[in-house]
């Protein structure tokens, strides 16, 4: 019944199911990657530039926006690859060994990666966006005492991607050999 | 219903601890991301996911409890997480429709 649902702050809107395709640049190693609405199927590396560019693997995601429900005030996150919880990431990895503090603190750390490396001058939009994501999640915890805290990437991930890092579906797609 | 009593209703095998929660609702998903856009919080999460990171999907959006169907065993790396994270893994034979359907007779809705 609706008088029983708590009311929460925020909201998640236009849900859209789909794809995270990973690419990277054959020399540097560098890694992008784009969600997508459809299914890709793996492409024959490429050329930009002076840039050969390599499909690395695609999985199921999902991108969404955050709305205030008060003021209707939408948040976009379509500039976020996906979020790794810090148990995701190598032991020896400081992310990893931050959680670990928090998490004894009963503060789960997750981390807020990109589809681009965040830019050097600070966090910019980030800022706000993380805000949104935090209260969203936070607002929904029932377990007393338990914190969520979602980080920006200033660990370096989106440079170090690997696919089981991110919370998303991998090996569900039929497109891939 | 707690999830104490529902492992005993349901014979559920724990393959953690089994804390002591109370349920407030179901959701059927083996997709992390919609695990992540549609569970909620006090949740019994049924799926045959055994990966990781649906321990941390599930703690990511509060669930009571992980049902895991169709005998699936999970790594012990996230029977350790799912420990940390205090949410029982419950383990059962039956496939997620007849978890659904055991879950709605117990009155779980």
């Amino acid at each position: 019944m609706d008088g029983d649902k708590p009311r929460h702050r925020y909201e998640m809107v236009n849900i859209q199911p789909g794809y995270l395709i990973v690419e990277h640049e054959v020399f540097s190693r560098q890694m992008r990657s784009y969600f997508s609405a459809e299914e890709v199927p793996p492409i024959e590396e490429y050329r930009e530039g002076q840039q050969i560019w390599k499909y690395s693997g695609m999985a199921q995601s999902f991108h969404f926006d955050i709305r205030e429900v008060a003021t209707g005030r939408l948040t976009k996150f379509d500039d976020l690859l996906g979020l790794v919880p810090h148990t995701g990431c190598p032991p020896d990895s400081d992310i990893y060994r931050l959680g670990e503090i928090a998490q004894e603190q009963k503060v789960w750390i997750y981390v807020a990666v990109p589809h681009r490396p965040l830019d050097s001058s600070g966090l910019g939009v980030w800022a706000e966006k993380l805000k949104v994501l935090n209260r969203y999640f936070s607002e929904r915890l029932g377990t007393p005492n338990k914190k969520i805290l979602i980080l920006p990437d200033y660990f370096g991930l989106q440079e170090q991607f690997d696919h089981g890092m991110i919370m998303a579906d991998i090996g569900l797609t039929t497109m891939e050999g | 219903m707690t999830t104490k009593e529902l492992a005993e209703r349901l014979e559920l095998k724990g393959l953690t601890r089994v804390f002591d929660k109370p349920i407030t609702g179901v959701y059927i998903s083996d997709m992390v991301s919609d695990v992540i856009a549609n569970a909620k919080a006090g949740n019994v999460l049924v799926t045959l996911q055994v990966h990781n990171n649906v321990i941390a999907a599930a703690n990511l959006v509060d669930v009571s409890a992980i049902v895991l169907t169709r005998g699936r065993t999970p790594s012990p790396e996230s029977v350790a997480l799912a420990e940390k994270a205090e949410i029982a893994i419950l383990s059962t034979n039956l496939d997620s429709w007849q978890v659904a359907t055991k879950l709605y007779e117990a009155g779980i809705r």
